[in-house]
């Protein structure tokens, strides 16, 4: 039943916006509103149920280029599973030790991860770029950035 | 003010140190981000916009425009040199570009794009300058009604426009919508799908949107690529020096396509991708010697550029005049405005003609810069293709994550930004399109606050859309350009079968 790409995100988009339309029936009415809150999302939830049934039965028309955009070799999964655990990093820390120095461990090791292996070129961008940038944000657009453990 | 004081004001905006300073570093930016595979004019004028904070409007959306039809005019290079095309609207100028570049004219393809871009790119800023105003003033009368009709024509032109199948493209605009409806209604005060989250309270900001699903999602891409190098962006050029026979060929296509593309920027759904594709077919199809296209035809380098810079120019007109975007990219050039506490429409020219003006002259410098920076300096810049890969990827992590912040000041939103990046990432993996998305998103709010405004003056009544003839001719073309690629897809299927 499942067969196709379709039907598995047809099924998914279903429950997504059935999940939706429930969350929709009960947002609160009031009365002398011709158009209340919950009018455009209880319509935009029905419409997408429509849409997820009308996938479901579609054909897969994808070109075959775009059907190879779907195989994800393994150690490309791996690399993007690496820089997704980079990034989570660096915002789980970034309130608490600073722009500065999380930006600068980020953007060298994250080169680095992905195989640049020039680290004294890697060491001087990862330098400079965030300093740059936290001196445009914070001296010359007064934006504050989180300063964390440094001083400045 | 009249038009040509307006005109005036703009040029003295344009033509101030900080207006040419500000322009000259959109366009530079511009083509560096659209010359780069896989980073399109949307996450250009994205990662800017944080870099805007705190300036000046005017001098800020001068540089924003800057940026994308910078990114348009670069986008050419990488498709030239590498067969990689930088943006999408920079595909068709491949089909003839590339094939030149490898008979070693590298340099003259390079040059057609550049002259192509610029005619292209200054004939649409001068039809703009008399249209944009026009439009304007007819717009003045536009109601409720009018806005709600014009926006759903926006939603469902660029849905069925859309690359590949109908159905995907409006699901990825429903699903905008949706994502448009959270945090508190500002009509009744009501929380809607917050979770009971204080950060959701607010909804969802643009930005995180527009950098999510798109710059973060092309890195993903760039990390499965990061590998390849850009092979032929070192290799010598060759003369950038055009024959008078080249220049008496391309004069014709560049003349025509530069109205088309023009009209296809206008045009709600349109753009500069399909404008430019459009182009290139039209001038094949009228060629004398239609079998030289594909094998290094200089008309069908010269259609696509003319025709993709002149929409660029072209879907201003519907921005600045009605404030309605009609494609991705001029969605979040309103997400700038509004960020910069600005509401294009038809009030913009009367209330703020520094703004309206300033954007429009600026085009002009514009133009001479990216002839300046894409000819005599096109070897030394297209050097930035040869970047490593892993460096461009976390420094466009680097300005997508302090981009954020920000604007909100909340690691809540950086993950926010982490999970739109996913969805943005499986939105191409499976085909569905993401400008319907962005467009939804950015409009989802206007268009159910004119609908309430319209059915809370007919006290409920849904008529009140049909009466008015401007919005009753908009509802029509909205269900006929979601009619019409439906009824063609059964219909040359039962041809096929």
């Amino acid at each position: 039943m499942l067969q196709g790409v379709n039907r598995k995100i047809g099924l998914i988009l279903a429950l997504l916006s059935i999940g939706y339309l429930y969350m929709s029936y009960q947002l609160p009415t009031y009365p002398y509103i011709p158009v209340d809150a919950d009018a455009v999302p209880k319509t935009l939830g029905w419409v997408l149920l429509v849409l997820s049934v009308a996938l479901f039965f579609s054909k897969d028309s994808d070109s075959e280029e775009q059907k190879a955009k779907r195989r994800i070799p393994k150690k490309d999964v791996k690399a993007l599973l690496g820089v997704g655990a980079l990034l989570l990093i660096y915002i789980m820390l970034f309130e608490t030790l600073g722009f500065i120095i999380m930006t600068v461990l980020f953007v060298y090791f994250c080169s680095w991860f992905l195989g640049y292996k020039n680290h004294i070129v890697n060491a001087i961008v990862s330098i400079v770029f965030p300093i740059a940038l936290y001196s445009i944000f914070v001296f010359m657009l007064q934006i504050k950035l989180p300063q964390g453990i440094l001083p400045f | 003010m009249g038009a040509i004081e307006g005109i005036l004001t703009g040029f003295e905006v344009a033509f101030s140190w900080e207006g040419i300073l500000f322009v000259l570093l959109g366009v530079f930016v511009g083509t560096f981000i659209g010359m780069l595979p896989g980073l399109g004019p949307i996450s250009a004028i994205a990662i800017m916009i944080p870099i805007t904070y705190g300036m000046d409007p005017t001098l800020a959306l001068v540089m924003m425009a800057g940026v994308y039809y910078g990114a348009v005019f670069g986008g050419s290079t990488s498709s030239i040199l590498l067969n990689a095309p930088g943006i999408s609207g920079t595909v068709a100028s491949s089909f003839d570009g590339y094939p030149m570049a490898q008979q070693g004219k590298a340099g003259k393809a390079l040059a057609i794009a550049a002259i192509s871009s610029f005619a292209g790119g200054t004939i649409s800023v001068v039809l703009l300058m008399i249209f944009a105003p026009m439009l304007a003033s007819v717009a003045i009368s536009f109601g409720p009604p009018a806005y709600f009709a014009l926006m759903l024509l926006g939603l469902t032109a660029i849905a069925s426009l859309s690359e590949g199948s109908t159905i995907k493209a409006l699901i990825s605009a429903v699903v905008g919508f949706m994502i448009a409806t959270i945090g508190i209604d500002p009509q009744t005060g009501t929380g809607r799908f917050t979770f009971g989250s204080m950060n959701l309270l607010d909804g969802i900001d643009f930005l995180v949107i527009a950098l999510g699903l798109f710059a973060i999602a092309e890195v993903c891409y760039l990390v499965m690529n990061r590998h390849k190098t850009a092979a032929g962006s070192g290799k010598e050029i060759g003369s950038l020096k055009l024959s008078k026979d080249d220049a008496k060929e391309m004069s014709g296509p560049v003349g025509r396509q530069s109205l088309l593309g023009f009209i296809l920027g206008i045009l709600p759904g349109a753009g500069a991708t399909i404008a430019s594709f459009i182009s290139y077919i039209a001038e094949k199809r009228i060629a004398k010697k239609p079998e030289e296209f594909g094998k290094g035809s200089v008309k069908g380098l010269a259609a696509p550029e003319a025709s993709n810079n002149a929409a660029t120019s072209g879907a201003f007109v519907p921005l600045l005049s009605l404030g309605i975007p009609g494609s991705g990219t001029t969605a979040v050039m309103l997400g700038a405005f509004l960020v910069l506490g600005l509401q294009p429409g038809p009030m913009l020219m009367g209330d703020r003609p520094e703004v309206f003006w300033g954007i429009i002259a600026s085009m002009y410098i514009g133009n001479i810069f990216l002839l300046v920076l894409n000819l005599p300096l096109i070897p030394y810049i297209a050097r930035i293709l040869t970047i490593p890969r892993p460096l461009l990827i976390s420094l466009v992590l680097m300005f997508s994550l302090i981009g954020v912040y920000a604007i909100s000041f909340s690691v809540f939103d950086l993950y926010l930004l982490l999970a739109f990046g996913v969805i943005g990432f499986l939105m191409r993996m499976f085909a569905f399109p993401a400008p319907p998305f962005i467009l939804a998103f950015i409009l989802g709010g206007m268009m159910e606050k004119s609908f309430r405004q319209s059915m809370t003056i007919s006290n409920g009544s849904i008529s009140i859309l049909f009466e008015n003839n401007i919005s009753l001719v908009l509802i029509i073309l909205s269900v006929l350009s979601f009619a019409f690629p439906i009824a063609n897809s059964i219909w040359s299927k039962k041809k096929a079968g």
